[in-house]
């Protein structure tokens, strides 16, 4: 019984955070290029995707935690999100790279005339959301060291995690659907829910039920 | 990309944009007389005053030189163009840049101007021919440390020498008058396409660097060339030779706009250097084939080229028959292919070229390359107005003649005259103090700029230039020509010329621009027709039915084409091998 | 349909400098295309786009006038 409810869990999550960005590219006006571009541009659709994925895989999400072990979910959560970080972090170069093998602009000149156009807040938005991931990610691998340096330790590290993840996604989508290809009505409005549904869990944890005394955190789980 | 074989029935996505394009046409000046709804307010529009020394107009490869040259030789130098350094007129889509090596090159430079003049029939101006062979190898060293032969656009290589210089540039700017004050060259008048504003500019020395033109045919990159220099130039007194010529590229029947499609790869390719390779590229011999046999004429570039004899048409020298014709792998010359002149690299056909019929008159309105343009008065330029020069496809040189002789001779010819103009302009510009306009007269000028947003009413000019398009285009006016059908076509023009072009509406700045291409491409008809009249032979581009021979008992002479003090257009003959006086 | 679309745009302008015929201009931050008829089909808008937001169609919006059909 508790393994079909796993595998629905994991399946309705594949549905959301893959099937959903997926179907709504499909069915969306922008030109299809060359399989090169496409796939870059689904890999940075569903990176995007699996990063808003991560506020579901984490100690907010109480029913997870009643299907799988948290340190199952932690250890889902950090390789999911290391995988969409590369390709989020890479995306400004994937855009342009393909740009080598045609005529026209050289990726280089592509990818200074992008990162400088700053009269775009678009741009704006997304090299400011760009600094923030980088910082996302170096401290949540530095998190060992830098936990103990936290007043509040575990739980101020937390709210550090989670504040910094919550800017950044407000920043990326913002980002993403200001300027992005395959960001139409339908996919936004995906991005935004998906989003918001988040950050309502990740509130709810902090300031809702307010349990002082928690039951003891999983032994490991640093999530 | 583009898939160049795609024919299949649009899409949901593409038959929406299908729709919304068609109801684009009925709303954008395609309606022929009609209320002028202008969408600015015409009397706010403000106007910029510059001075300078040297006064460049044209961002294109003779452009960068003379600005780059008349600022190394002390002028003071600004650049206006219409449209981006190194990415408007025919600059971005030549490929092929002519030099001559004496180390790699079997013959002289005196054999290779010799060989030029046989070919063109004694059409090229000897002094030009040299010129280039001259000077080709030193600009070619000078893109080469700017980039241009490491890329496909030209806008950043073209930049750095303009901006490690400082030289003020000013785009996007279309300048519709010349400025002549006390018999001497002023200035220069125009606008803004994305600002409310008229821009005059006081200079020493102006040189245009304004490529040619044509109607803006479907086919060639030609839709910003309009003969804006040479027009402007002819109003204050210049000459103006070379229209009777005719440029020969063909394009694709399927899709005959498509000039990215039709020419392969060839505008995403990097440029390069070539060698002596001379031609007798006639190009409107597949319009005669077409005359005679009827449509459609295969052919084209990696096509399987059309065998059987046609009697009749344009000459060729023997010496030049079978230079460039197709051996398997040939490009350039071969019937109804575009002539390589541009510069594709030799070799095969461009990958993803299917054969196809092929339809001519792609570049319709131009002559060939160097050919047209200002008369120049000797050998560094200069017009037969003081301080006023002109280089590239704006001078009549006849560097290559009245045919396509040299391959890739268009770039490099561009980049050494405008470096000699440069120079020029600036020596001139040395010798005369900052000319003096009064205020009353820029308003003149710029009353007369923004006369089309003003009229209530008006011709749209996108209807007028069609109509121009179906009057100049048919192969039976343009290419092979007779007198009976110019004099027809002639009185069209000029019912365009007296009751169109004063009645041009604008109701935005990019309208105000094509009303005035629109003038300028019915002055410049004009001029072709009377050109085309007078030349009572055939030779090299220019081809008469009724007049199907070479004739040098007549004819080894240029025409030049002037205003008359009566304001009507004069012709006269310029003997060959001679100077105008 | 010329010049078909343009998605993704960053605002860089880069098209409506480069476009030769003026087809192209900025509503705020976004490049539109404002003059379809006058697109002369060349590409330079789409190689000089840093993101490649362009798409191009060999049509023509308006008709060709040929020398022989």
């Amino acid at each position: 019984m508790k393994l079909s409810a796993q595998k629905y869990a994991i399946i309705a999550g594949l549905f959301i955070f893959v099937g959903l960005p997926v179907l709504f590219y499909t069915l969306g006006d922008a030109p299809r290029r060359t399989v090169l571009k496409e796939a870059i541009s689904i890999a940075t659709l569903l990176a995007l995707s699996m990063m808003l994925g991560q506020f579901f895989l984490a100690r907010s999400n109480e029913t997870l935690l009643s299907l799988f072990k948290p340190p199952q979910v932690q250890k889902f959560h950090k390789y999911i999100a290391y995988s969409a970080v590369v390709v989020i972090l890479l995306h400004p170069a994937l855009i342009v790279l393909p740009r080598h093998w045609e005529g026209g602009i050289k990726p280089w000149d592509a990818f200074i005339t992008m990162i400088t156009d700053l009269g775009n807040i678009g741009i704006i938005l997304g090299i400011v959301a760009w600094c923030l991931l980088l910082m996302l990610s170096i401290t949540a691998f530095f998190r060992k060291k830098l936990i103990p340096r936290f007043k509040l330790r575990y739980r101020g590290w937390r709210y550090f995690h989670g504040g910094l993840a919550v800017t950044f996604t407000v920043l990326a989508l913002w980002h993403a659907i200001a300027l992005g290809r395959h960001t139409d009505a339908a996919m936004s409005a995906f991005f935004i829910t998906v989003a918001v549904l988040g950050f309502a869990m990740l509130a709810q944890m902090y300031w809702g039920a307010k349990t002082p005394k928690s039951k003891p955190t999983s032994k490991g789980a640093v999530t | 990309m583009t898939d160049l074989n795609d024919t299949t029935s649009p899409t949901r996505r593409e038959f929406l944009a299908l729709s919304g394009a068609t109801a684009g046409i009925a709303s954008l000046g395609m309606a022929a007389w009609a209320q002028n709804n202008v969408e600015i307010d015409v009397d706010a529009i403000t106007n910029t005053d510059h001075v300078t020394d040297v006064l460049v107009i044209g961002g294109g490869m003779a452009g960068l030189f003379a600005a780059v040259k008349a600022h190394d030789a002390g002028a003071a130098t600004m650049i206006v163009s219409k449209g981006r350094l190194g990415a408007s007129g025919l600059t971005p889509f030549g490929k092929g840049f002519f030099v001559f090596d004496p180390d790699t090159e079997s013959g002289t430079i005196d054999d290779f101007v010799d060989t030029v003049s046989r070919s063109a029939l004694g059409t090229n101006n000897p002094t030009y021919t040299r010129q280039l062979a001259v000077h080709s190898m030193a600009r070619a060293q000078e893109l080469r440390d700017w980039g241009f032969f490491d890329q496909t656009l030209a806008n950043r290589p073209f930049i750095k020498p303009i901006e490690e210089r400082n030289i003020p540039l000013l785009e996007r700017v279309v300048v519709t008058h010349l400025i002549k004050e006390d018999g001497r060259i002023a200035g220069a008048a125009g606008f803004r396409v994305d600002a409310e504003e008229t821009v005059t500019i006081r200079a020493k020395s102006v040189i245009l660097c304004t490529g040619a033109g044509g109607f803006k045919p479907s086919g060639f990159p030609l839709g910003d060339l309009t003969h804006d220099g040479t027009i402007m130039a002819y109003e204050i007194g210049a000459k103006v030779t070379g229209k009777e010529w005719n440029d020969g590229h063909s394009t694709r029947s399927v899709n005959p706009a498509a000039c990215y499609d039709n020419w392969g790869d060839m505008f995403e390719r990097v440029p390069s250097t070539n060698g002596v390779e001379v031609h007798h590229d006639l190009g409107v011999d597949i319009n005669y084939r077409a005359y005679v046999t009827g449509n459609p004429v295969s052919g084209g570039t990696g096509a399987v080229q059309p065998t059987e004899a046609v009697d009749g048409g344009p000459y060729v020298p023997e010496e030049f028959q079978n230079v460039g014709q197709p051996s398997g792998d040939g490009e350039g010359g071969a019937l109804g292919a575009p002539p390589s002149g541009e510069g594709g690299a030799p070799g095969g056909p461009p990958p993803g070229f299917a054969a196809s019929a092929n339809v001519g008159g792609a570049s319709a309105g131009m002559a060939i390359h160097k050919s047209e343009g200002l008369v120049p008065f000797d050998d560094r330029c200069a017009s037969n107005i003081a301080g006023l020069y002109a280089a590239g496809d704006a001078l009549g040189s006849h560097m290559a003649g009245g045919i396509y002789t040299q391959i890739g001779s268009s770039l490099a010819g561009s980049a050494v005259q405008g470096a000699i103009a440069g120079e020029a302009a600036a020596e001139f510009a040395d010798t005369v103090e900052t000319p003096v306009i009064s205020d009353d007269r820029l308003i003149e000028f710029t009353d007369e700029i923004l006369a089309p947003l003003r009229r209530e009413a008006g011709y749209g000019p996108a209807w007028v230039t069609q109509t121009l398009q179906g009057i100049m285009i048919p192969n039976f006016v343009l290419y092979i020509k007779k007198a009976s059908m110019m004099t027809a076509a002639l009185a069209y023009v000029e019912e365009l010329r007296d009751h169109h072009a004063p009645m041009l509406r604008a109701a935005n700045m990019h309208e105000l621009r094509l009303a005035h291409e629109t003038r300028n491409m019915i002055l410049s008809a004009e001029m072709k027709m009377r050109a085309s009249l007078m030349r009572t032979e055939s030779r090299c581009s220019h081809y008469r039915l009724d007049y199907p021979e070479v004739d040098d008992e007549n004819w080894r002479a240029w025409i030049n084409i002037y205003r008359g003090t009566d304001g009507a257009m004069q012709l006269e003959k310029q003997p060959f091998d001679t100077w105008p006086t | 349909m010329t010049i078909k679309s343009i998605s993704g745009c960053i605002g860089c302008e880069e098209c409506v400098k480069s476009c030769p015929c003026d087809v192209i201009r900025m509503d705020g931050n976004k490049a539109y295309i404002a003059h379809a008829a006058d697109c002369q089909i060349c590409h330079l808008c789409r190689m000089y786009c840093p993101v490649d937001a362009i798409e191009m169609a060999p049509e023509k919006s308006i008709p060709v006038i040929l020398p022989w059909g």
